[in-house]
Parts: structure tokens; C-alpha cells; sequence
């Protein structure tokens, strides 16, 4: 089992400890990963809204440097998989248009064949290792945490782009792999709902009240930690959540784990080597849960 | 008091274009309709637009020739040219409202086939034609400024010695009854399918407006004609459009073959509806049928200009039969789709009753006659509602406002609708009363009739306007009370099921939609006249109106 | 096919002032729609029922209803593909607008949105006597947008609306792109500078958040996000770049295009514009924060391997040459 990595950017800035805990459980699980050092930004939706075809032009690039390697592309963010994933379905769709970005490519001595299949870890995990394989190497399972999901927009919508048609169990994959942890899953509705990132800068108020609402509405629902694949989700519902909380006028502090630090610690993996000191929201009254379960 | 020079009724494509020109015509002016604007039953129409325009080598004689030949020569041919002579600056003034068409290599408006027409002077967006037309009129309507009252269903037309002053009206949202005060009334409230079950029509067409008009004592004009539609989808029986023939699709029947070679072999699929409908029906009627329909076979067309012109059908087929047209032929039978009849106006939408007007399905001008050729509606509808807009804001310059005891009529009106709530439990429902009118339509009024299954329909007619009279309604409510609007729609419905039985029962020949097995022939020595209907003291009294011939005289007509 | 219709309702005469919810047993034909379903429990078991409904065929957009949580048409969907695996249906009002009676709500706001675009054609040069010319492609790409049929769906599950009311909305955004992308609207090119000027500002374009949510329920393929990505690239085309929006996709694509990476400390510097203080300021406790954790990304920012390849990319796509 072995994958092209391909990490993203937030995870190795604004969220530098996503990157070791991803590595760090992939390593454990036996999920061979190879580094692409060449490959780009995906663009996040943002740089395709200015030129889609650069945009696309970038991950095509990426595509054919895995498909060089003969490998699926493995990624720990749910919007790099969303962007990757519209992209792909563009350059498949038509052959006149990927002959055309593959022209842009050449200089390189790239070329993109159309046949690279992009997976996030949380995919991965359920569909390829299989979450019965996973329960394996939980040693230190999450009984009695009660952990709110929280997808990212990217890995969930448009649906047709992700293939859910082909692949229905990724619609809950998340639950799924909380329940295998071994915690209580807190259903909500704002599980599939945008975290608010990408207005930060255009609207903050909006921005936060986004934040509020999810972080809060899982509060309200007894959850001890939200759990996302998204970094950039992450980036909103914990860094940003003491300001949310402050405009809601109410206090949340919801700690957010990243997805490979929740499943970390059900392999017993300690806090401080996953990085969660690093998170902004306290996530001590979880990790002393644990110990008090442990 | 609320008080308009010009009430418009129904907000579909010919109300809210009579809106916008009487507006413009400087009339204080209203619309009012039991739905908002965007969801009348213009969305429906899906084809396109007929239109002759000269600089395509096309000439207005010869749409109105193919239009009075349609008719089965019934149609007014004064009406038809006026329809025909400004066909085309009516489409162009769409295009330039911003209407979406088709165009073109050179980037001009382009054309498909349709039915009963010698050339390709249908003008389309897509196949969704009608909803394209029918937001960009909304669009006009909110840079019109015109008063639209939404959400508000008119339950009644006021008169003082014989001169309209206003409407009845319950708003919707709220459950209360009001006046509106009006110098000239105008109906548009479209056609009235769902008094046959199945129809290819919303929910909404009910013919209230043909209704009132009649009950306040308008003459209603070739009701007898009601046009079954040769592509209705099996089950539900919604529309599948003509532009699937138009672009080149075939009926076959049970063995696969295009059967249409024995009824028109030069027009084959595009000879008018009532022939194709007729052919379909008596082939499913021999037994050449596949589960009571016949085959529409598109597989042919291609993928692309299917996605491209037919996008709408398809997902249709796929949504409600499962049944995808790009791989395999869908079924289809003649299914009830639109009244070539309705309230008798004039070339301005004026009616025999001063200050009413009509345009659009609910009016018979006549221009359709004995049978509608697809893609006239859409016309028809920006045609003659512009001139009944034009022509009501100028008479409204000359008419006072009438006086009238506005808290009685108001008071009045409540209690009757309080005397439908406070019915008692009975049993009986709505909805099952007005099944049995539809299904006794459907059985007896439909492509083939005869004089024993339309007394037979006249029978129950008579015992379901009984029934009606007692039916309960459940909801007791004021807020947004839809089950106390069927009750009072199916009021309409029954008055409007009346007359047309009546008025085809009195026709004895066959014309158009019009088939009678007991008189097969055209008649055109005793029948070459219009059958009208106005209310009488017990019941429908039936007169005649003659036809209009300016220059083609009546022949056999042949596809 | 026997179903269980699961039906959120609210009557406000009643003196039950919440919603509540109601089950009804109904058993249906095989190619029965939710909206069959719907409406054989109010003709057969309760008239007390109200929804809007009228065409059965997706066309009128009056049926626009939750079914299992997603906002959709209840005449497009079958029955049969809605039932969860206990046979239930669940079915709400849509979302965001205010509740009249049970399935019924109020779509004022979405008209206020409609209107507050100016949604007419508005060219600016003389009417030709006969039609505008314009390529098939043109009016091809925009029937893709007026067959939006107003059915409100992606309105109901806009993320931003339903923390914002003031947000004009996937619908009316879309609506406006109908316009600025119609050859025949604006100026004699075909722009139309001062319709993307009114919705560069805040509640306009720039507020959406990409949630992709419009895309997945309209059931129309009109794609409204898609429109107002495109709406964006129409602004900044205008030179309407003077807002954070602007700012932030192109110092985004600066950064991506120089270093093959984000630069996430240039992107808000850049996005809330270097001179912004105060904005920069409100950011700051925030930063303090994560640099306190080990959490800022880094201060010297690398680029990637073979990042020259990325740039001539970049050279070669943002400013193509001209045929």
C-alpha cells in the first residue's frame, strides 16, 4: 500500500503540526508514502477564480509527477482533495482540453495520461486499509469521548465530483471512523456546513458567526472534541474560535483535533507528539479524559 | 380601497404582457394571480414560438395559411392575420427584452420544425421555451412597476347593471376576503386541463377565469375543442415537447414500426396534433400499443443535440419513468393538454361583457379553431395580451369607477366561503370528486367521442355538482388554506366540464380535435360554425357564431 | 411501495406555537415522486396539509422542499430513492426563509434579492431594428443560467444566508451573472461595469464561501457558485480590484505562481490591503496566539522544488498571448 504524499500547504504552515501526525500514523499503519517535492499548490478555489486554467494546468502537473511514480495521490486535506478532484473530472472530462493543458506542461517534459486517482487519508483509510484492519492498531480506544465530525465542504460537495455515486460510504466515512476510535459520535448538522475560512478576510463577521455556530452547537450537544481532515477548517474552528466566541458572546472552547491526531491517540500515541499543544483551543480537558479512561 | 384602471388576472405570459402594456399605456394598473408570476403554467409550454419573419424568405401568409388549415377551418382568418402580421415584431421585441433563443451560425435567431407547418419558423430556447419567456416577462413586469397582488385567488366578479366594477379576492396568505375596485377587468387565467385526469397541466389550471366570465355572463366559444396532445408521458401524463418530432424524432408502435406512413405520409410525426393523436390512438385502440401507449424513439438524434435542444425531456423521462431518451424510445399516448376554445373575445381581447377582456388560453379570439398547432400558444399569448393591454388602458380612460356596497360584497363573499368551512363531515373529498369529474372526461371526452358516452358524462357531471355542494373541507384555517382554494377551484372546474360536454355533444360532426364515431365526416354544410355557451336560467344555452373566411376558403385537409 | 412520510409542520393558528413533527403511512405506485406521496396524504388523509406544488415536471420550482435534511424538488425525486432503510421519508420546509404553515414559507426576502439586482436587460446602445446578433454559444452558456426556475433551494442551504440575511444569495447572484455575462447588456464590449461594481460590494459576490452547497441542490444545473466564481473574474477582468476579495485571489495566485506555495503571512497582508492597520490589527491577537503555540507558518517562506517550471506556467497562463 503505497502512496504519492501529497501534503498541502497549510499543513506544513499555518497547521505545522497536521504534517509529523499524518506522517507519524501512516508510518505506523505500515501506509507507505512518497514525497512529491515538486509538486504546487492545488489553488484551493481561490487562484480558480481568477484562471481556472492555471489552475488546472498546476495539478495536472501533479497528476502526471505521481503518475511518473505509478501511484494514487494521497492527501490529508479536505480541500486540497475537492480542488484536485474537480480538476481531475475537467481534465478527464475532455480530451481536447487536456491535450491543450498538457501542451503548457511539456516544457517540463511532463505529461498528464489522465489516469491518477487522488485519496484522502480518511478515504484511504476506509476504503483501502479497511477500518477492520484499522481497529488493529487501536490500543488505546476513544470510549467515551463524544467527538462531533466536521468534513470540510471540499471532500463533501459538488458530489458527483467526489464520486460519491461510485463510493456512497464516503457521505458518512467520518462517523464511521470516529465509531472505529472507539468514541461516541455527536451527529449535527453542521457537520457538512463551511467552517467560514475562506471569507475570513472578505467578511470576518460572517466568518466568525460560522465558527460560533459549529463550535457552539456541538458544545451544546455535550461533544468533547470536533474532529476534521480539513486544516483549513481547522485553522477557523480553533484559531479563530476565541474570537468567535467573543462575538457570539458566549464561551465555547470546542478543542479541534486534526484527523490523524485523532486517530493518533487511539493508538496511544501521546498528545504532545501529535502536536496538540500546538492548537489553540486547550485540548487538555479531552487529553485528561483520556488519561482518567486509560 | 384598492382600485386599478386595469386588473389583470393571472400572471402567466399573456397577463403580465397586457400588465406591461397597459401600464405603458399610462392605466393605473394591477395583476393579480393565484401564484406568483414565475410558477403559471406558461413555464409548461416548451417548444418555442411560432413566427414568419420576412428577412428569413418566410411571409406571414403563409404561417396564417398553415394556422387556418390546422384549425380544420374553423379558426377566425381575420384573428389569424392579425396573429400571423405581428408575429414577428412581437418576437423580436422578446429577443430584445432578453430572451435567451437559439441562434444561428450567422448569430441570428434560429429555427426547428414543428408540427403542421410547411417550413422551420419555430423559434426556441432549448426546450424550456416558455420558462424563458415567461422570467424575462417577469423581468419587464418589475422594471413595469406594475401593483402585483400575489398569492391572491379570485373568487368572484363584480357587476352593477351589466358594467364590471371590481373583483372578489382571497389573499392567500392571510385568509382574508377583500374587494379590489377596477374599471376594466382582463382575464388571463389560462386554460382549465385539470377537469380531465390525466392532463399534461399544473395543478393550478383549474379554468377559473373562463369560469367566472361565464358565471357573470361572457359567451364561452369552441369549448368543444380540447386538444390531446400526441406525446404525453405514460404514468403521469406531463408533457413530452413536439421539438422531440421537430428535431427528427419517430412514433413507432408495437413491432417498431412508423406507423404514421398510413395517416400522413408526407408530414409524417409533424402533421398536426389532432391527427397524430388521432393515429396514435386508434393504432393503441387495434392493439398495436405496449402497455396502452405507443413509442417516441429519439436514439437516433444523438447524445449531444439531445443535451443541447432536448435537455429538459430527457431528465423528465429519467426522473419520473427511469427512462433515459439517449438509449431507449420512451412511451407515450394522447394525453388532454390545452382548450382551443374559451372566453369569446374580439382581435383586442374585448368580450361580449363591457370592460371584460381575455387573452391567452382562456380567451377564444378564434385563432386556433378546431385544433392549435404547436408553438401558436406561446404567440398567441404576447399577442393578444399586449392588445388587450393596450386596448383596456384606453377604454379605461373613459369609464368612471362604478359605486358599489364593498363591506356587503365583502361580507357576502366571506360567508360564503364560511358556509364551505363549516360544512359537516360527510366522507366525501375533494379530491375524489374531482377524480371522477377527470375520469369521466378522460373516458368520454377525449380524441374519440360519442353521443352515449358524453350523455353518460353529462349524468355525472350532474351527480358530482351535487356532491360538490356538500363536500367538507378539512382545513378550517385561515393561513395559507390550499385545501379551502381546491374546493373553490373545483367549483370552476365542474362549471367549466359542463361546457364543454355540452357544447361537443351539440357539434354533430367531426372537426379538428372534435372526432365523433357517431358523425365521422367534416360537415361543413351544417358545421362551419362556431358552438357558443352562455349561462342560462337552467343550465348552458347553446347559440352560434359563424366563422370568418377572408381568403381560403374551406378544403380536405391532408398531411 | 409502502412509505412512512416523516412531515416537519407548523400551523400558526393552532395553539401549538412550535413545529412539530407528523408521520403518515402512504402506500405509493413504483414511479411515485415525494411530491405524489405529499400529495395523497392531503387529498386522501389530511387537507389540513399545505405545500406549494403545481407543474409535477420540475419546471415551476413551487415545490422546492427539505427531503432528508437537502433542499430539493419534491416532484423530481422518487420516492423510492429518497426512502432511508426503516422506509422513511423526511420532509421540511426549505431553509433560511421564514415558515408560513407547515411546508410553506415565505419568499419575500428571496424576491427583495431578485429585485435588488435589477434583473432586466439594460443595454446601453441603440436597439437594432431587428435581433441582436450574438453567437449560439453565447446564448447557450446563458439558457444555462436562466433555467434557474427560482425555486429556492440554494437558497435554503446557503451557508452564508443562514448566519447572514443581508447576503444577496446564490440565486440573485446568479440571477445578476444572467446579466453582466449577456453580450447584449452593459456597454458596446458587452460589459457591464456598473451591475459588477454594485455586487463587488459587501453582500455581493465577494461574501460567498465557496461551500459548493448552491451547486450540489439546485436541480436545475445552473451551478450558482460557479456563476459567482465567474462573477469575480468578471470584476477583477472590470479592474474592480480595490476590495479584499480582489486582493486576496490575486495575492494568492502571486504567491502560488512565485514559489509554487501559499505564502499564508504575505496572503493576509495582502488580502486586507498592507495599508489596512486596522484590519491588520484585528488579526493580530489571533497571530500572537498561534506564534505563542509554535503555530505561525513559517516567517522566510521557501519555494518549492523545480519551482521554475510553476513560473513559467504561471507567465504563460496569466497573461496569454494574444491569437
Amino acid at each position: 500500500m503505497r502512496y504519492a504524499f501529497f501534503p498541502g500547504c497549510v499543513s506544513r504552515g499555518g497547521c505545522p503540526e497536521l504534517y509529523p501526525a499524518a506522517t507519524m500514523i501512516c508510518q505506523r499503519l505500515g501506509i507507505g508514502i512518497q514525497e512529491m517535492p515538486g509538486a504546487s499548490c492545488t489553488g484551493a478555489g481561490v487562484l480558480q477564480e481568477k484562471n481556472q486554467p492555471l489552475g488546472d494546468a498546476l495539478n495536472a502537473r501533479t497528476f502526471a509527477m505521481a503518475e511518473q511514480l505509478g501511484l494514487p495521490i494521497l492527501t490529508i486535506c479536505s480541500t486540497c482533495q475537492g480542488v484536485m478532484s474537480q480538476a481531475n473530472r475537467r481534465l478527464k472530462q475532455s480530451a481536447e482540453y487536456l491535450a491543450e493543458i498538457n501542451s503548457h506542461l511539456a516544457e517540463e517534459g511532463l505529461e498528464y495520461r489522465g489516469t491518477t486517482d487522488i485519496k484522502h487519508l480518511l478515504w484511504v483509510l476506509v476504503e483501502d486499509y479497511g477500518l477492520d484492519e484499522l481497529t488493529k492498531a487501536i490500543t488505546r480506544p476513544l470510549h467515551g469521548v463524544r467527538m462531533a465530525p466536521f468534513y470540510g465542504c471540499y471532500i463533501i460537495r459538488p458530489s458527483d465530483a467526489l464520486d460519491f455515486e461510485g463510493h456512497p460510504e464516503r457521505q458518512t466515512s467520518l462517523e464511521r471512523l470516529i465509531e472505529t476510535l472507539g468514541a461516541t459520535v455527536v451527529d449535527f448538522s453542521g457537520k457538512t456546513r463551511c467552517c467560514g475560512f475562506p471569507i475570513l478576510t472578505t467578511n470576518e463577521k460572517n466568518s466568525m458567526a460560522m465558527v460560533a455556530k459549529h463550535t457552539g452547537d456541538v458544545k451544546d450537544l455535550g461533544a468533547d472534541a470536533m474532529v476534521t481532515p480539513c486544516p483549513l477548517c481547522h485553522l477557523n474552528l480553533d484559531g479563530f474560535q476565541p474570537k468567535a466566541a467573543a462575538q457570539a458572546g458566549r464561551k465555547i472552547e470546542m478543542p479541534i483535533l486534526h484527523l490523524p491526531q485523532a486517530i493518533g491517540l487511539a493508538m496511544g500515541i501521546r498528545p504532545e507528539r501529535l502536536g496538540l499543544k500546538r492548537h489553540i483551543v486547550s485540548v487538555k480537558p479531552l487529553a485528561a479524559k483520556l488519561a482518567g479512561v486509560g | 380601497m384598492l382600485e386599478h384602471d386595469v386588473l389583470v388576472i393571472g400572471a402567466g405570459l399573456a397577463g403580465m404582457r397586457a400588465a406591461i402594456a397597459a401600464k405603458a399605456g399610462g392605466a393605473d394598473t394591477a395583476i393579480i394571480s393565484k401564484v406568483h408570476p414565475v410558477r403559471s403554467h406558461s413555464n409548461a409550454a416548451q417548444g418555442g414560438i411560432n413566427a414568419a419573419l420576412i428577412d428569413r424568405g418566410d411571409n406571414w401568409e403563409d404561417h396564417a395559411y398553415d394556422t387556418v388549415k390546422g384549425s380544420d377551418f374553423l379558426g377566425d382568418q381575420d384573428a389569424i392575420e392579425v396573429m400571423c402580421q405581428s408575429a414577428g415584431t412581437s418576437l423580436i421585441d422578446m429577443e430584445h427584452m432578453g430572451v435567451t433563443f437559439n441562434r444561428d451560425d450567422a448569430g441570428r435567431l434560429g429555427t426547428r420544425a414543428f408540427g403542421g407547418q410547411r417550413r422551420a419558423r419555430t423559434f426556441f430556447v432549448g426546450d424550456f421555451t416558455g420558462q424563458a419567456m415567461l422570467h424575462v416577462m417577469f423581468e419587464q413586469l418589475i422594471k413595469s412597476g406594475v401593483r402585483s397582488y400575489e398569492e391572491w385567488f379570485v373568487t368572484g366578479l363584480i357587476q352593477e347593471d351589466g358594467q364590471v366594477c371590481g373583483v372578489t379576492a382571497l389573499e392567500i396568505r392571510t385568509g382574508q376576503v377583500y374587494a379590489i375596485r377596477a374599471k376594466t377587468v382582463i382575464f388571463c387565467t389560462g386554460g382549465l386541463g385539470r377537469v380531465f385526469e390525466p392532463s399534461t397541466n399544473a395543478l393550478i389550471v383549474t379554468g377559473d377565469g373562463i369560469a367566472l366570465a361565464y358565471n357573470a355572463g361572457a359567451r364561452l366559444m369552441d369549448m368543444e375543442m380540447v386538444q390531446y396532445h400526441p406525446t404525453t408521458l405514460a404514468g403521469s401524463g406531463v408533457l413530452i415537447s413536439e421539438a422531440a418530432r421537430g428535431e427528427g424524432a419517430y412514433l413507432l408502435d408495437k413491432n417498431g414500426d412508423r406507423f404514421m406512413e398510413k395517416y400522413a405520409p408526407n408530414m409524417m410525426e409533424l402533421a398536426s396534433r389532432d391527427v397524430v393523436s388521432r393515429a396514435e390512438q386508434t393504432e393503441i385502440n387495434a392493439g398495436n400499443d405496449v402497455d396502452g401507449c405507443v413509442l417516441l424513439d429519439c436514439r437516433h438524434l444523438g447524445a449531444e443535440l439531445i443535451q443541447e435542444k432536448l435537455s429538459q425531456i430527457r431528465e423528465i423521462g429519467i426522473d419520473l419513468i427511469g427512462i433515459d431518451m439517449v438509449k431507449q424510445p420512451i412511451p407515450i399516448r394522447p394525453g388532454m393538454h390545452y382548450i382551443m376554445g374559451g372566453i369569446k373575445t374580439d382581435v383586442d381581447g374585448l368580450t361580449n361583457l363591457p370592460g371584460v377582456y381575455a387573452a391567452g388560453e382562456c380567451a377564444c379570439v378564434s385563432v386556433h379553431g378546431g385544433n392549435r398547432l404547436g408553438a401558436n400558444s406561446l404567440l398567441d399569448t404576447i399577442v393578444f395580451g399586449e392588445r388587450s393591454g393596450n386596448h383596456a388602458a384606453q377604454a379605461a380612460r373613459e369609464i368612471e369607477y362604478v359605486d358599489f356596497d364593498v363591506d356587503g360584497v365583502v361580507d357576502r363573499e366571506r360567508e360564503r366561503i364560511q358556509d364551505m368551512l363549516d360544512r359537516p363531515n360527510n366522507d366525501d373529498r375533494v379530491a375524489s370528486v374531482r377524480l371522477g369529474m377527470g375520469q369521466s372526461m378522460n373516458a368520454n371526452l377525449a380524441v374519440y367521442r360519442n353521443q352515449a358516452g358524453m350523455q353518460e358524462t353529462l349524468g355525472d357531471l350532474d351527480e358530482l355538482r351535487e356532491r360538490y355542494s356538500k363536500v367538507p373541507v378539512d382545513n378550517k384555517g385561515r393561513v395559507f388554506n390550499t385545501d379551502l382554494v381546491f374546493a373553490l377551484e373545483l367549483g370552476f372546474m365542474l362549471d367549466c366540464a359542463q361546457t364543454i360536454a355540452v357544447s361537443a355533444l351539440d357539434r354533430q360532426d367531426s372537426r379538428g380535435a372534435q372526432s365523433r364515431t357517431d358523425f365521422p365526416n367534416r360537415d361543413d354544410e351544417n358545421w362551419m360554425k362556431h358552438v357558443v355557451v352562455t349561462k342560462g336560467e337552467g343550465g348552458p344555452d347553446i347559440s352560434y357564431l359563424p366563422v370568418t373566411v377572408t381568403q381560403w376558403t374551406p378544403e380536405e385537409r391532408k398531411y | 411501495m409502502e412509505v412512512t412520510l416523516r412531515i416537519r409542520r407548523y400551523d400558526p393558528e393552532s395553539n401549538r406555537p412550535e413545529s412539530y413533527w407528523e408521520e403518515f403511512p402512504v402506500s405509493l405506485e413504483g414511479n411515485a415522486t415525494v411530491l405524489d406521496a405529499l400529495i395523497k396524504v392531503r387529498e386522501e388523509v389530511d387537507g389540513t396539509l399545505s405545500l406549494r406544488c403545481s407543474c409535477r415536471s420540475s419546471i415551476c420550482g413551487s415545490c422546492a422542499v427539505r427531503i432528508n435534511g437537502q433542499a430539493g424538488l419534491a416532484c423530481k425525486m422518487q420516492a423510492a430513492d429518497a426512502v432511508d432503510s426503516d422506509g422513511v421519508i423526511v420532509v421540511e420546509p426549505p431553509g433560511v426563509m421564514p415558515v408560513v404553515k407547515d411546508l410553506v414559507v415565505d419568499f419575500k426576502p428571496f424576491w427583495d434579492k431578485i429585485r435588488e439586482v435589477e434583473p432586466y436587460l439594460q443595454p446601453q446602445g441603440e436597439e437594432p431594428e431587428g435581433e441582436y446578433l450574438a453567437s449560439n454559444e453565447s446564448m447557450l452558456h446563458l439558457s444555462g443560467v436562466t433555467s434557474c426556475i427560482m425555486c429556492g433551494a440554494c437558497v435554503s442551504d446557503c451557508t452564508v444566508l443562514e448566519v447572514d440575511p443581508t447576503f444577496l444569495g446564490p440565486a440573485a447572484l446568479a440571477k445578476a451573472y444572467r446579466f453582466t455575462a449577456d453580450p447584449r447588456d452593459g456597454d458596446e464590449e458587452g460589459v457591464s461595469k456598473e451591475r459588477l461594481e454594485k455586487l463587488s460590494e459587501v453582500t455581493g459576490m465577494w461574501d460567498c464561501t465557496r461551500c459548493s452547497e448552491c451547486v450540489q441542490v439546485c436541480p436545475k444545473g445552473v451551478a450558482p457558485m460557479d456563476r459567482i466564481m465567474a462573477l469575480r473574474d468578471q470584476a477583477m477582468e472590470a479592474g474592480l480590484t480595490d476590495n479584499n476579495g480582489s486582493r486576496h485571489a490575486t495575492a494568492f495566485t502571486e504567491s502560488v505562481a512565485h514559489s509554487g506555495w501559499l505564502d499564508e503571512l504575505q496572503l493576509t497582508v495582502k488580502s486586507v490591503g498592507a495599508g489596512n492597520v486596522p484590519a491588520l490589527l484585528g488579526f493580530a491577537p489571533v497571530g500572537l496566539r498561534a506564534l505563542a503555540r509554535g503555530k505561525m507558518p513559517p516567517i522566510i517562506h521557501k519555494s518549492i522544488e523545480n519551482v521554475e517550471g510553476i513560473r513559467k506556467l504561471a507567465e504563460k497562463l496569466e497573461d496569454p498571448e494574444p491569437e
